[in-house]
């Protein structure tokens, strides 16, 4: 298969992934017991406003005229509106989803760059003492739920050191003081942000560190067995520059994880936005389901999904360049 | 190949039997594996009887002499573990906690492998058109985020206990689906199986006698790590109030401190569920990866699922 022949077959995959998950989305909220009208007629709206509303959202057309608009809907950003609060689906989204990446990226980041380094020094001392007891704490970080570790983080941190606070994203104060017209972005640049940002992200990265060291540990102990890194001992190569031979060859499959974890990760990490009360999609999607905001679940569920399966098709393209063997193979 | 002895084959020679037998006895000889089965045991133990034993029924609300609720009361003598707000014994709790966690474990661990087994093996052996729809089919549900689709799924039809095990398990087999099929695919190329289907055996025979035995430890494998990851997500769903919160699962507890406000003051009441769900989930793991390491085969499982 030649490499364009590739790229096109997983890119109609990956539409074809994506359309599913769409339809999947579609059938599952049509089988929910009791309409939408229903929930809003519960939620105190007229009659008239409930007739309005399926009108305009075309709730009485059969079905595949209804899921024809969706698609469309769908494919042009267009979720609908949130019915709890009133304003347009993505507005609401935009803003948790920019709240969820700016934590999750950096600290599964962090995460990655701390557990390859530790993983490559536990591959090359082999039998040393940290090789042998330090992974007793790293693959208990691994067993334990995100959550749980999130909680002994606020146990620790927050209530018997007084560090950090417990959780939220920004003292309400703080944010109140920067008036309503101040721009969005402003928060983020606040001391006070940073301060409640501390003990989240340092969470994510020890709980991401996990995978890749143990990927790196394995890998390095390959590499190191192999004929051309023994050549380059032999030849009294620098040991730093030793290592960074074989770390090229070795960080391979960790760039393969990478952005599969990062595509995973805005929807793993749903729990540890809980536990922190942090305003991300994880809380969002929570909400909704609580309030039964079906346009809000519906988008923020396809987002997550959609994170994962295009978090996989960059990687396999990426793959496919970097080794076309890959792409020769399937 | 079987030895008759007298007509009978005797039970020892059945390979499955004698596997298991073999494979148990190498375990016993390993200090992390009996480790772990010994902390499992306890648990399994606790599972049956614990109810029986607890100190206090777990949601029995105690009271002072001096007539007044005993709220998170912090460890003592007459309650090791403390109390919670409401006025409930921590450590019976947890005892009473071990039963829904074994169930979740294992019921989810045997979904998990049954799915992933049956998919797997099938799409590897059989190849072709079956093999691409099943695989198309495995990557739909790896698409699909667990922890959103399970608050999703429970926050619509309703909350239950066995409907988040089935949830999980109905999403998590994704993973050894996958591996058990590359397996699969480098075992059917072997020379006697090749032999095997030259001389007429038919599919079923095949994957029965030769395939299933040679990915045993690997489903074995897969089996303890479906166990442990049920029980991390189940606690997850029940601590963010998306599974029965009737049932004293530790997960629930943990909910429950946190909930209350007094997590950061009660620890007594947040840590041992944690950490019972972080060393039970360990102790999965470590038995299937030590079986699987002890089997000489491989180790590119491990981060294979989720």
């Amino acid at each position: 298969m030649s490499m364009k022949r590739y790229v096109a077959v997983r890119t109609i995959q990956t539409a074809v992934l994506l359309m599913l998950i769409l339809t999947f989305l579609f059938m599952l909220f049509r089988l929910i017991p009791g309409s939408i009208a229903d929930q809003m007629i519960f939620q105190g709206a007229s009659p008239e406003a409930v007739a309005a509303f399926e009108e305009q959202w075309g709730l009485n057309d059969p079905l595949h005229v209804q899921y024809y608009h969706y698609l469309v809907n769908m494919a042009q950003l267009d979720p609908g509106t949130s019915l709890h609060y009133r304003k347009p689906v993505l507005d609401y989204v935009k803003l948790k989803m920019f709240n969820t990446f700016i934590l999750v990226a950096p600290g599964v980041t962090a995460g990655y760059l701390l557990g390859t380094s530790l993983g490559t020094i536990m591959g090359i001392k082999r039998d040393s003492l940290l090789e042998k007891y330090g992974i007793f704490p790293i693959v208990g970080v691994g067993t334990t739920p995100s959550f749980f570790l999130a909680i002994i983080g606020v146990i620790i941190f927050a209530g018997w050191l007084g560090l950090v606070p417990t959780s939220g994203m920004i003292t309400p104060q703080v944010a109140l003081e920067m008036g309503e017209d101040a721009p969005w972005w402003k928060i983020y640049t606040t001391g006070d942000f940073l301060w409640h940002y501390v003990l989240p992200f340092s969470v994510i990265a020890i709980k991401y560190m996990y995978e890749p060291l143990l990927i790196m540990r394995t890998s390095v102990v390959e590499m190191a067995g192999q004929d051309f890194l023994h050549y380059h001992k032999l030849t009294g190569l620098p040991k730093a520059r030793w290592i960074r031979h074989l770390g090229k060859h070795a960080i391979i499959p960790i760039i393969t994880f990478y952005p599969i974890s990062l595509g995973r990760a805005i929807s793993g990490l749903v729990l540890i936005e809980i536990v922190f009360n942090w305003p991300g999609i994880g809380n969002a999607l929570v909400e909704a389901v609580l309030q039964s905001d079906y346009p809000v679940i519906q988008f923020v569920f396809f987002l997550t999904a959609a994170f994962v399966v295009v978090g996989n098709y960059v990687v396999d393209i990426v793959y496919g360049m970097i080794d076309p063997r890959i792409s020769i193979a399937d | 190949m079987s030895l008759e002895v007298g007509g009978i084959r005797s039970l020892k020679d059945r390979f499955l039997i004698r596997d298991v037998l073999s494979g148990l006895r190498r375990l016993m000889d390993d200090r992390p594996a009996k480790l772990a089965m010994g902390y499992l045991s306890v648990m399994l133990v606790l599972a049956v009887i614990g109810p029986h034993i607890a100190p206090y029924p777990y949601d029995k609300i105690l009271f002072s002499e001096a007539g007044q609720i005993l709220r998170a009361q912090p460890p003592s003598l007459a309650h090791p573990l403390g109390t919670t707000s409401t006025g409930q014994d921590v450590l019976s709790r947890m005892i009473y906690g071990v039963r829904p966690t074994m169930i979740t474990g294992l019921l989810g661990g045997l979904i998990i492998v049954t799915l992933g087994g049956m998919v797997g093996i099938t799409a590897g052996y059989l190849g072709g058109q079956t093999d691409n729809v099943l695989m198309r089919i495995t990557d739909f549900i790896y698409s699909i985020p667990l922890i959103p689709f399970a608050i999703v799924l429970v926050g619509v039809f309703g909350i239950d206990f066995f409907v988040t095990i089935f949830i999980i398990g109905g999403i998590l087999w994704r993973g050894s689906a996958r591996v058990l099929r590359s397996k699969v695919l480098q075992i059917k190329q072997r020379p006697y199986i090749l032999m095997t289907k030259a001389s007429g055996a038919s599919t079923p025979y095949i994957i029965l006698k030769h395939i299933v035995p040679n990915v045993g430890s690997m489903v074995i494998l897969f089996f303890a790590m479906g166990i442990g990851y049920a029980i991390i997500a189940q606690a997850g769903l029940a601590f963010v109030g998306v599974s029965n919160p009737f049932i004293p699962s530790w997960g629930v507890m943990i909910r429950n401190a946190y909930r209350s406000g007094l997590v950061a003051d009660a620890w007594w009441w947040s840590l041992p569920p944690g950490l019972l769900i972080s060393t039970t989930v360990l102790s999965a793991i470590m038995l299937g990866r030590r079986f699987e390491v002890l089997s000489g085969q491989t180790d590119d499982a491990m981060l294979e699922m989720g």
